[in-house]
């Protein structure tokens, strides 16, 4: 681990309650499920999609990722799963990095992370039944066809899914029925990390609900663990744990999801939450606009990445590129000028 | 009350599908007063975005019909020939799309799109004149350099950037009406609150009316005065927006409110859905389109369709039991 100091993952976050049902790590022993080491991707030797990244994540965890278009949290996505191979720095999945995972055991490898894609309706063939679609992994896997059939029955009964599911076309079944399909076939191979990139996008409000629910009963029942992407920050301050906010490339907040957005610490993370637009003006954030958009990942501002949109910025954060450091127990902030952590919400 | 800008009676509107007749909009009865902020919401089918394309006058292709009427200042914008209504749109009326990449032509100039608009609303005007207007208005919207922008093409510009000059587009037409429709839900959180921010500060210099289209129900509690809120193509409740969101009346906006997740649950608390799916488009018009999922639903729910009527001042619910719902005892959607 670099300079955040001890695995995140091995920290106690929470009480046993919560921790029972969001999915925080709560021994102190286990060490990390997952663990990203100061991991760089670079594409084309110049675009900085990830940039000295690390983190850990303990098994049975809920993390939450959040940032906007450009912040690396695909990448981060796709590194863990191993589609894409970082250009400096490990990622380790049960302490065996994931390129040896690969090189070993591929089809394992792919089994134990699996990945719940952003478009559900676009990950599955048009000319395929969704029948045909929810065996193919059973060839490519060589997995024993009638014991995993009945598996998938069960499954298609616990999403609520109909039998007659499987005869359909992908555009005869509802994008909430997409996103169920999508699920079946992450379970099927009986993962141990799941990766849902923005699992309720294009979802109505009266149906993501259910999806949410579904995804919190299956992390208790199997005991997985969640890496889940989103932009919409109500559904991560409801569903996850821990919660990593992401800057171009570039982890800037990190902290348990409670505490996070009861008290954002770098400023990103502030004007962020305060972009959310509540229902009750009682529950608004202070509004804080930010300036400019997202900086290119090709060129990226000197010193802190952030301060050409920053309104705290000092002379020292245009020169001076600040490190991820910890300022409270499990919380750990890329700022030299950090917000207090006193709850800042009225 | 001063007469509505626009009035919407008995809009419905169907198309034909290889399943049988889709009841896209089943009867909308809606004002939009003057200098009104009315917010649109409801899930995908809800026909929001129907009612806009029945507004400007621009429908799907598989349009079978079109009944009812939309009384806009006097004029029924269905009974105009085609001609007419084109002479309508970009004048009176004019609309903010949801996706800026694809609502600028990519061969054209900034500054051609804003002069094009320009013209088309002050035939006549001299091109220096139309050029001085566009540079205004694209600082109106928080643009930089405006006068270099005339000349970069949408491609050259970001998100936000792109969005700023349609709104400077829409805001150049002085239309009496503005459509917007989920304005800010392709751009990025950040830039979404620069661009609800330049809203909320543009609506005090604007004299027309708005219509904004959103899903999502913070944005408008933040941005509008009226609230309509639609469900399997019918208006199921309107009103001013901080009486329906901090008293709904009708079911359906109670439990769109419930499923709203910026609350302070308990840790751990189950996630709020409506249980069911939308009601299919295909289905004959008989009875309440909430119904099947309604908890509070009774035979006469589903027996007939329920009149949207009188909810308090300013305010109409189309629900038969909203007043009894509405009393104290009332069992509420949250779970």
């Amino acid at each position: 681990m670099s300079a955040g100091g001890p695995p995140q993952g091995a920290r106690p976050l929470g009480g046993a309650a919560r921790s029972a049902v969001r999915g925080e790590h709560t021994s102190a022993t286990d060490p990390a499920l997952v663990e990203f080491d100061g991991v760089s991707v670079v594409f084309d030797g110049r675009v900085r999609a990830l940039d000295d990244v690390t983190l850990a994540i303990g098994k049975g965890e809920i993390v939450g990722l959040v940032g906007e278009s450009g912040s690396g949290k695909s990448t981060l996505c796709r590194v863990l799963v191993g589609l894409t191979r970082p250009s400096s720095g490990t990622v380790r999945v049960g302490g065996q990095s994931v390129a040896q995972h690969l090189e070993q055991e591929p089809l394992a490898f792919r089994r134990r992370a699996q990945m719940l894609l952003q478009d559900a309706v676009a990950s599955l063939s048009p000319r395929m039944t969704i029948g045909r679609a929810l065996e193919e992994p059973i060839a490519i896997h060589n997995l024993p066809r009638t014991e995993t059939l009945r598996v998938l029955a069960a499954i298609l009964q616990r999403l609520g899914l109909p039998q007659e599911v499987l005869t359909k076309f992908p555009h005869q079944i509802s994008g909430g029925q997409a996103r169920r399909v999508g699920v079946a076939r992450a379970l099927l191979m009986r993962p141990e990390i799941v990766v849902a990139d923005e699992p309720t996008a294009g979802l109505d409000v009266s149906v993501q609900g259910q999806l949410l629910n579904l995804l919190l009963d299956l992390q208790q029942d199997f005991g997985l663990t969640y890496l889940l992407v989103s932009h919409n920050l109500n559904v991560v301050r409801r569903v996850t744990g821990r919660t990593v906010v992401m800057y171009l490339g570039q982890i800037v907040d990190e902290g348990a999801t409670r505490d996070l957005f009861a008290a954002p610490a770098h400023p990103y993370t502030a004007a962020l939450l305060s972009t959310n637009p509540a229902v009750d003006p009682r529950k608004r954030y202070e509004p804080i606009v930010l300036q400019g958009e997202i900086p290119s990942a090709v060129n990226p501002p000197s010193g802190c990445r952030f301060h050409t949109r920053c309104p705290v910025a000092q002379p020292r954060c245009a020169t001076e590129p600040p490190v991820l450091r910890e300022v409270d127990a499990g919380r750990r902030v890329r700022c030299h000028f950090p917000f207090s952590l006193e709850r800042r919400r009225h | 009350m001063a007469l509505p800008l626009v009035s919407i009676r008995k809009l419905t509107l169907e198309a034909s599908t290889p399943r049988g007749t889709a009841r896209i909009l089943r009867g909308i009865d809606l004002d939009i007063g003057r200098r009104r902020i009315v917010g649109v919401v409801g899930e995908s089918g809800s026909g929001k975005s129907s009612l806009a394309a029945c507004l400007i006058g621009l429908l799907p292709a598989n349009l079978s019909r079109i009944g009812g009427e939309i009384v806009f200042d006097g004029t029924d914008l269905l009974a105009l020939p085609e001609a007419a209504m084109d002479a309508w749109r970009g004048t009176r009326i004019a609309m903010i799309f949801q996706d800026p990449m694809t609502a600028l032509n990519p061969l054209f100039t900034i500054g051609t799109h804003l002069v094009d608009v320009l013209r088309r609303r002050h035939p006549g005007l001299a091109r220096k004149a139309a050029k001085a207007r566009a540079i205004a208005a694209l600082e109106s919207v928080g643009i930089a350099d405006a006068p270099l922008r005339l000349s970069s093409y949408p491609h050259q510009l970001s998100g936000g950037m792109r969005q700023r000059v349609l709104i400077a587009m829409a805001l150049l037409v002085e239309p009496d009406l503005l459509l917007a429709d989920e304005p800010t839900t392709a751009l990025d959180a950040t830039v979404e609150a620069q661009i609800v921010a330049l809203l909320e500060d543009l609506r005090r210099g604007f004299a027309g009316s708005i219509v904004l289209i959103s899903h999502q129900l913070g944005l408008v509690a933040q941005l509008c005065d009226d609230l309509c809120v639609m469900y399997g193509g019918t208006v199921v409740e309107t009103g001013p927006v901080a009486e329906v969101l901090g008293a709904p009346r009708h079911p359906y906006t109670r439990a769109l409110l419930a499923c709203e997740l910026d609350d302070d649950a308990a840790a751990g608390a189950r996630l709020v859905a409506i249980p069911g799916d939308v009601p299919d488009p295909v289905s004959a018009h008989v009875a309440c389109v909430f119904a099947q999922r309604c908890p509070h639903a009774t035979d006469a729910c589903r027996s007939a369709v329920p009149a949207l009527r009188d909810a308090g001042p300013g305010r109409q619910a189309a629900c038969v039991r909203w007043e009894e719902l509405a009393a104290p005892a009332a069992p509420g959607m949250r779970q």
